[in-house]
């Protein structure tokens, strides 16, 4: 009965795949300094490439007087010239908050050049964003209504005029047309018809040949599949698949950038309640391939969510499950980290504080508003000791003040985000690179090799980020204090 | 019945003497139309010129307004001409009209108010287009097609109402109206030959695909002009000022400042980006009527025969050494203009790299397409001459 309910499980969750990449997460959330100004930006990504994506950007001072944004590539040809800036618009009712919009003409790693400027002088930040059409938008009724009404219009109109050319347009004038030119006339509407016809015909098979590449495009940035196999009980081997056929030519696993010191990071989740959830980092195989030795885990399914950063700084989340039979593993070393506890609470909202194994507990600094869907928001969470007072003893965990993965409780979202936003830190350094007229500019939260903070981080993190759609999350917030990789989870209704 | 009514002005024309024949002017209905095709020909290249340099911007920039107003001018003028034809009793284009649908008008408003329709139903299905399917940043795509036919239905109509018009004049005014043909079948060549420029770059030019659809496009035009006018230079002079507005837009268009709005920017751009040089129709042209002025007695298809070869191969003798020129740095000047990249163009191009793209990947493909291109040169031209014909007939 149990393994018919994991199958069954499985199975639908094979179904509920993401229907967007970066699993049903695309709109951008970053927190960083441009020069001496604060800036929370949030990019919300259009449906189809090329497309207009809108920017909001929140100042954190009050003397930034204006705003410009530009497009360019992440890396390579395109990333150095930039056109004309927009200028974006300061809100009426709130002077630091500035609204614009940004055709993004590619699909692929681009980054948005943010220009501040202001009383203390002029600044800037790039948001690297991961450019993608994410679906064909069907035709409204009325529309198709209009459309249709035209192409009768245009088509009877055609077949009439060559009638009418054929019948009247050689005679004298005054004369009316004989029998011989109302023959004519038929002749001409009957060959216009089949050529009207045959170029409806040609016309359609065209949109649908541009439908199909366009499908296609879509298609290749869905997120890959995650096709697994474990050996020797317990050594999980990964590769990716694209759900279009060119992905793996084009997407080189071999050359994939590491984020945060790591190629991959691995997320394996118990299905369906996540009640248990790994943070693994394997290595890279010389084909391509990528493989870690499990921890110890009970057998059951899991999904699997995988992040990389291709070359070019595009972020992919290879996406699949996995049913494991019990795994006798090595214990967790270095990066690696576990959590088990309850399962989602799907029918309320849950609670603000998650228990730590040594007494101390994680707070959600979340107010008393409900929660809704594609609003920005800061996720502030503070570590406390038993004593209520902010731990002393926290540390970078992979360079970062903390991690945190939200996860729909479908799982057609997911999303790794960090203090400074849901970039993920290799993209964030290629535009860090193209920055060198401002090495000031920095995101929040980031410490870069050989910059890392030598002394304790204060007990409060927060990341930017906003919940895509409306329903129930799990939210897995990850810091380390005194060498130890401590895990706190909150369940979250959103509307 | 038809007798009684007052007869038009043209036909009036013909029956006073030849000096106030000589003094009748272009009819304001033909010059509503040759204004609204000049907007669309300054629209479309305007509008190419603005998305290789600045983006678009807005759906209301001047060259979509041009483009637009083309379609609203010809709607109008031709709708109002049809209409007043249609319940002015003592129109005098009354007795030199079609009907359809219970109007009546010139055949040439009908096509240049059908086309008029084309080019504004085409304006939602665009817009839907890139909503769904993302801003095209190509020429040829459905609704950009619908837009081509409105357009060429509005410059067809044109030529289709000045011919009628020159078909029933004679004197100077028939040759005032010959040149409302000659401005007329221009713009329609610049339309059949100009939708393909995306596949005509230089960087095809050594590839017989590229003669194949220059075959298909520019011989049907040619000839037609030839079969209906009395100037026996005839394609020469419509090649000539094709040439001519081609050159102009060449050489004119970066006399305008401009700068990307959109990115990724790949290349600089500081002002319009022009056309690619014009190419070299002007030889087969003059060709063409030289072979024209000796065959005139053979039988149709004979002449079609000579014409389309002779205009294929000398096509051939200049395009193909003058494709080598292009991709020279001898014509990166003011000239030629090759350096004409668009913003969005990336240096890893081929056309930035200046160097021809194989259309045909083994020389059995690229003589068969060649073959093609014969064929399509002989029978364009022929269905050219058939048209010619049947337009020499039009009165009305």
């Amino acid at each position: 009965m149990k393994m018919a309910f994991r199958a069954l499980a499985l199975l639908l969750l094979a179904a509920a795949q993401p229907l967007s990449a970066h699993v049903g997460s695309p709109d951008v959330y970053y927190e960083g300094d441009a020069g001496p100004y604060h800036l929370f930006v949030t990019v919300r990504m259009p449906q189809v490439i090329p497309g207009v994506a809108e920017i909001q950007v929140r100042a954190e001072s009050g003397d930034v007087q204006a705003i410009r944004i530009v497009p360019l590539r992440l890396t390579g040809p395109g990333s150095n010239l930039a056109p004309t800036p927009d200028l974006l618009e300061v809100s009426k009712d709130d002077p630091q908050f500035f609204t614009g919009t940004l055709w993004l003409m590619e699909s692929g790693a681009l980054q948005v050049r943010i220009m501040a400027e202001g009383a203390k002088g002029k600044g800037e930040l790039s948001v690297p964003v991961a450019s993608f059409a994410q679906r064909t938008l069907p035709m409204q009724k009325s529309l198709a209504g209009l459309l249709l009404l035209l192409m009768l219009l245009l088509t009877v109109g055609a077949i009439s005029i060559a009638g009418a050319g054929a019948r009247e347009a050689s005679l004298e004038p005054g004369m009316t047309p004989g029998p011989a030119n109302v023959r004519r006339s038929r002749i001409a509407m009957t060959v216009t018809v089949i050529l009207v016809l045959g170029l409806l015909y040609v016309g359609k098979s065209w949109w649908g040949v541009e439908d199909t590449s366009y499908q296609r495009r879509v298609n290749f940035y869905k997120p890959p599949r995650a096709e697994t196999t474990l050996e020797n009980g317990n050594r999980l081997v990964i590769r990716a698949k694209g759900e279009d056929s060119r992905w793996t030519d084009r997407i080189n696993m071999g050359r994939v950038l590491p984020d945060h010191n790591h190629l991959m990071h691995l997320f394996l989740i118990a299905l369906p309640g996540m009640d248990r959830m790994w943070h693994l980092h394997p290595e890279r195989l010389q084909e391509g391939a990528f493989a870690v030795d499990l921890p110890s885990m009970p057998a059951g399914p899991y999904q699997v969510f995988a992040d990389i950063v291709d070359e070019r700084g595009f972020p992919w989340t290879l996406v699949g499950t996995i049913e494991l039979p019990q795994v006798e593993g090595k214990p967790l070393a270095g990066d690696d980290s576990s959590w088990s506890g309850a399962p989602l609470v799907t029918t309320q909202q849950g609670s603000n504080t998650s228990q730590l194994p040594d007494s101390a507990r994680i707070v959600w600094e979340r107010g008393s508003s409900p929660l809704k869907s594609n609003v920005a928001m800061d996720f502030k969470f503070r570590v406390e000791g038993k004593d209520g007072k902010p731990v002393e003893d926290m540390e970078p965990y992979m360079g970062m003040a903390g991690h945190a993965e939200f996860v729909r409780s479908d799982f057609t979202v997911f999303a790794h985000v960090h203090p400074s936003g849901s970039i993920p830190m290799a993209s964030l350094e290629l535009a860090q690179a193209g920055l060198m007229s401002d090495p000031s500019a920095m995101p929040a939260g980031m410490a870069m090799a050989g910059t890392a903070p030598s002394g304790p981080l204060p007990g409060v993190v927060a990341f930017p980020y906003g919940f895509p759609q409306p329903g129930d999350y799990r939210i897995f917030v990850q810091v380390k204090r005194a060498g130890q990789v401590e895990t706190g989870v909150f369940d979250a209704q959103v509307e | 019945m038809a007798n009684s009514l007052p007869l038009p002005q043209t036909i009036s024309a013909q029956k006073v003497d030849r000096a106030s024949a000589e003094a009748l002017s272009i009819p304001w209905y033909v010059w509503c139309c040759m204004v609204s095709v000049l907007s669309s020909v300054i629209g479309i290249e305007w509008d190419i010129a603005w998305h290789k340099s600045i983006g678009r911007d807005s759906f209301w920039t001047p060259a979509h307004v041009l483009i637009y107003l083309s379609g609203i001018l010809a709607g109008i003028a031709c709708g109002y001409l049809i209409l007043s034809t249609t319940f002015q009793k003592r129109s005098p284009l009354r007795d030199a009209s079609v009907s359809m649908w219970g109007f009546r008008g010139p055949l040439g408003a009908f096509i240049c108010a059908w086309g008029g329709v084309a080019m504004i139903a085409s304006a939602p299905f665009d817009n839907w287009w890139h909503n769904s399917y993302g801003l095209d940043v190509k020429i040829l795509s459905p609704p950009h097609v619908l837009l081509a036919l409105g357009m060429t239905g509005i410059r067809f109509g044109t030529l289709v109402m000045a011919v009628a018009e020159m078909n029933r004049a004679q004197g100077l005014y028939r040759a005032k109206l010959e040149r409302v043909l000659f401005f007329a079948a221009v713009f329609v060549m610049a339309m059949t030959v100009g939708i393909f420029q995306e596949d005509t770059n230089r960087v095809f030019m050594h590839g017989a695909t590229f003669y194949m659809i220059i075959m298909f496009a520019a011989p049907i035009v040619i000839s037609m002009v030839a079969w209906v006018s009395d100037n026996r230079w005839a394609a020469t002079i419509t090649v000539a000022m094709s040439t001519a507005v081609h050159l102009a837009f060449v050489w004119i268009l970066p006399l305008v400042p401009a700068e990307p709005k959109l990115g990724p920017v790949y290349r600089q751009v500081t002002h319009l980006v022009p056309p690619d040089f014009p190419l070299l129709l002007i030889v087969p042209a003059v060709v063409f009527d030289l072979v024209r002025q000796r065959i005139g007695t053979w039988g149709q298809w004979k002449q079609a025969a000579a014409l389309g070869a002779a205009f294929l191969l000398s096509f051939l003798a200049v395009q193909w050494p003058f494709a080598d020129l292009l991709m020279s740095p001898a014509s990166r000047n003011r000239i030629f203009e090759t350096t004409n990249y668009p913003y969005a163009i990336p240096p890893t191009s081929p056309w930035v790299r200046n160097v021809f793209v194989p259309t045909e990947h083994s020389s059995a493909e690229f003589w068969v397409r060649m073959a093609m291109a014969l064929g399509a040169a002989i029978l364009m031209t022929r269905i050219g001459m058939a048209w010619g014909e049947w337009m020499r007939r039009i009165r009305r």
